[in-house]
């Protein structure tokens, strides 16, 4: 980073800190709500209807009854890592935020690593949520957490070989120049295969169904946060939440020409993609039944990475061509 | 904070309050990683003493109990009580009562294989086809409410009839029913049967023999999954079912996958006998002339067995000549069911482990009595 | 007939009764009556002939338990009753390892009446809890001496 930290940098600063908190905390609150509207109307009932306009300050109402609640430490946990993993969990999907572009000129900070810089806080959520299971001294929380480590693992590797071959078509690791570079045509265009490999990551990533293996309720009760109550499950819930903001918001800047749209200004664009892509995943849950732990890993290492690196020649190969 | 572990063997309680066991069943279970190596279950959470309440009651007291082993096809376990009650007396149940006992039963059979259906794919991850089953169980309930006068726990079978007559709306709504429910196998194969990710959670996964089937005395659709074309409907003719045209649905596997095809397949086959029924449904009396009130039947035994959601339900019935039966056993289709799940368990994941137990369908309260 | 062939397959067997039942009125097409002791090659010939072990119980009588098997046969429809008496206080020997479904049920027996299976693999209580010291399905005929009970029984 450049030295000007203080002056117009810090200000900068310490108003995207503010923005970010606050974006977190509303939009968790509207993707539940959101959740719970879309699962209802998919399985036919109306879902949330009594607190506010059709439910619409419910999630309010659940987050202060989850303020309320006591902070249950059960006995013969390790304390301070109990303790400790709902902060952990909570801060590499704040830091994301520093790099995303949601409309021409307004980022925190463009960096020319954003996209490593992303990518690693992302794989920090594993460390939470291992920390969570094992001190959880509960076995279904270390199964859980086992999981998730090797899900983990295994769908880092094909997600960060999709996103090379965009990497590689651009040029530049900083998301500003990659939503730059979409100024014709949108990367999904001309990468079609990489996006269904994205988004398959990326739902595996998030621990979100049919790959929610680390929380699968009706094999492992709760998961990893099985013995988590009150502000401290919220945590983990608004993590959850806030990374599947993060990666709807990477393949909308990866795939979906992120601020670009006619009409309306760009963050509005911005916003409605993302949201566009939170609502297909959130489709994909409420309609796919859980894939086995063994398929899953097998599905990574035999299926998605081969075909990821497939994709990265490809590009490569007619990058050198035209 | 977890010792290291010294050994790699650990045991994992899988319930009695866990989201896939429907009801307090426990299961100890020594795993090694995911893999499990041996299963125990643990029953009798939900123990009522109903075979001991049976000795103390009066054949009609005792009526009430079996809309109570098990809740989801309870108007079997009502038919199967009173079959063996009729048969202990010598009662010829007439021909309309019959037929209503066959049209409700069936109801109630599609209303259990729903139920069964959303909780198994639940158990399997997928949240939504129990909504949809539940929307289309919701007509049944409300159509087995009007005749029988409630939702659940039915007590509307009698000895020798039923005591209440269907109407010209029962017979509509059932005729609707069965058109709705036609309508949507289509969506159910869609979204679930063909499912890719269901084919492979299900498919070679706990398969049973013909032979172990017959060493564990298996019924139901676990039998039929496996390729035995046992049903008692077909193989004891009781109640009306001889005059009705219908199938019995049979897997080749006997894996997971195949005992959900037959259950699926089998509600199938209850329309069409409803829908005969509706249609060849005579006039006449709905309750046999001589119902003796004071019910005392002489010194012996009987055994009935009906055809119930999850197999043979067998009422065996003690008498001493006493107003109350000497001893009553209440043969569950679960209980033999459940037996052999330590056997198929072995060497397969938690994940496989709840697949089973969704497949088999237990209904706890019933194993428990 | 199944049925014939059944009582064929018993015959060497020198049991007490081996009859046509009164399908009608009992729901039984062959009523046998045998030894408890004799039970392990009763169940031996019905599993050859093909039958499944419906369901086995008990019943508490003043001087002796009778143990009730029934089997049942998938293609054919022939329900075969064995009654096996058996004075209180003796043991009966297990079929489990004949029909592995028997495990539960004797358990069951065991559970409800007290009476004890000898080489059944895992005799523990199974509906209630194990630290129950009675068996709710005797009748009180009079003081019935009941067998010390241990969890960890043999």
């Amino acid at each position: 980073m450049d030295a000007t930290i203080f002056g117009s940098d810090l200000v900068r600063m310490i108003i995207g800190l503010i923005g970010v908190i606050a974006l977190v905390s509303v939009n968790a609150l509207f993707l539940i709500w959101m959740e719970r509207k879309v699962a209802a109307h998919i399985q036919l009932r109306p879902g949330p209807m009594e607190v506010g306009w059709h439910g619409s300050i419910q999630t309010i109402a659940d987050a202060l009854k989850l303020m309320g609640k006591e902070l249950i430490t059960p006995d013969d946990v390790d304390k301070p890592v109990y303790w400790l993993a709902p902060i952990v969990i909570f801060l590499p999907v704040l830091l994301s935020f520093l790099v995303i572009p949601f409309a021409p000129g307004l980022v925190i900070r463009d960096m020319n690593v954003g996209v490593l810089l992303i990518l690693s806080f992302a794989a920090l959520t594993v460390l939470a949520i291992l920390m969570a299971g094992w001190s959880s001294n509960n076995k279904y929380a270390v199964l859980g957490s086992i999981r998730s480590v090797a899900q983990n693992v295994a769908y880092e590797i094909p997600l960060l070989i999709t996103v090379m071959s965009i990497i590689l078509m651009v040029g530049s690791f900083s998301l500003v120049d990659i939503v730059k570079a979409q100024e014709k045509y949108w990367f999904i265009l001309l990468q079609p295969l990489a996006f269904i490999l994205y988004i398959t990551c990326a739902t595996a990533e998030t621990n979100r169904a049919p790959f929610d293996l680390p929380e699968a309720e009706s094999e492992l009760v709760a998961g990893f946060h099985t013995e988590y109550s009150g502000m401290r499950f919220a945590l983990f819930f608004l993590a959850e939440y806030t990374n599947m903001f993060i990666v709807s918001a990477l393949a909308t800047v990866f795939f979906l020409g992120g601020w670009r749209g006619p009409f309306l200004p760009g963050w509005a664009w911005f916003f409605i993609k993302v949201y566009a892509m939170i609502f297909l995943i959130m489709w994909f849950r409420w309609t796919f039944p859980r894939v086995r732990f063994d398929q899953l890993i097998t599905f990574a290492w035999k299926i998605l990475i081969p075909l990821a690196f497939a994709n990265l020649l490809l590009t490569a190969f007619l990058m050198k061509l035209f | 904070m977890l010792e290291p572990l010294e050994e790699k063997r650990y045991v994992l309680n899988l319930g009695p309050q866990h989201p896939a066991t429907h009801g307090v069943l426990r299961v100890e279970l020594e795993m090694e990683g995911e893999f499990i190596v041996k299963a125990d279950p643990d029953i009798g959470y939900g123990h009522r003493a109903h075979e001991h309440m049976a000795e103390n009651r009066n054949y009609l007291q005792f009526l009430p109990n079996m809309g109570r082993v098990d809740y989801l096809h309870a108007l079997a376990y009502n038919q199967g009580y009173c079959m063996a009650v009729e048969k202990l007396i010598g009662l010829q149940v007439p021909e309309r009562a019959e037929y209503i006992r066959v049209i409700t039963s069936e109801l109630n059979r599609i209303s259990s294989h729903l139920l069964w259906f959303g909780a198994f794919l639940m158990d399997l991850g997928a949240f939504t086809p129990f909504l949809y089953c539940f929307d289309d169980r919701e007509n049944i309930l409300d159509l087995l409410d009007r005749v029988t006068g409630s939702r659940l726990t039915y007590c509307y079978y009698r000895f020798g009839g039923v005591p209440q007559d269907i109407d010209q709306e029962f017979i509509d709504g059932c005729r609707a029913f069965v058109k709705r429910l036609r309508g949507r196998w289509k969506d159910y194969d869609n979204l679930v049967t063909k499912n890719i990710i269901f084919i492979e959670r299900t498919k070679g996964i706990g398969v049973i023999t013909k032979e172990q089937c017959m060493l564990y005395g298996l019924t139901g659709p676990m039998v039929r999954g496996s390729g035995i074309p046992y049903d008692i409907r077909k193989k004891e003719p009781y109640s009306a079912y001889p005059q009705f045209d219908f199938e019995i649905p049979v897997g080749e596997n006997g894996d997971t996958m195949d005992r959900y095809l037959v259950r699926l397949r089998e509600m199938e086959q209850s329309l069409r006998i409803i829908e005969q029924a509706l249609d060849k449904l005579p006039n006449g009396p709905i309750m046999a002339e001589k119902v003796p009130k004071r019910i005392k039947p002489a010194a012996g035994e009987v055994y009935a067995a009906v055809e119930a959601a999850r197999g043979e339900f067998g009422c065996y019935i003690v008498s001493q000549g006493d107003v109350k039966p000497y001893r009553i056993k209440l043969r569950v289709p679960s209980y033999a069911n459940l037996s052999i799940l330590p056997e198929i368990a072995v060497d397969t994941l938690v994940a496989d482990l709840v697949a089973i137990l969704g497949s088999i369908d237990v209904v706890v309260p019933e194993i428990d009595r | 007939m199944l049925s014939d062939d059944i009582r064929k397959a018993l015959g060497p067997l020198n049991l007490e009764k081996v009859e046509s039942g009164d399908y009608s009125k009992t729901g039984y097409h062959l009523e046998v009556a045998a030894k408890p002791a004799q039970m392990p090659e009763v169940a031996q010939a019905m599993l050859a002939q093909g039958c499944f072990l419906e369901s086995l119980t008990a019943l508490h009588f003043r001087e002796h338990f009778t143990l009730v098997y029934h089997f049942a046969h998938y293609d054919e429809l022939c329900r075969t009753v064995v009654h096996a008496m058996l004075p209180i206080g003796q043991k009966a020997p297990t079929i489990s390892h004949i029909y592995p479904g028997a495990n539960w049920y004797e358990r069951e027996v065991y559970d409800l009446f007290g009476v004890r299976f000898t080489g059944h693999p895992d005799l523990r209580r199974i509906l209630l809890p194990f630290d129950a010291d009675f068996h709710p399905l005797l009748k009180e005929f009079e003081e019935i001496v009941e067998e010390s009970e241990s969890k960890a029984n043999a």
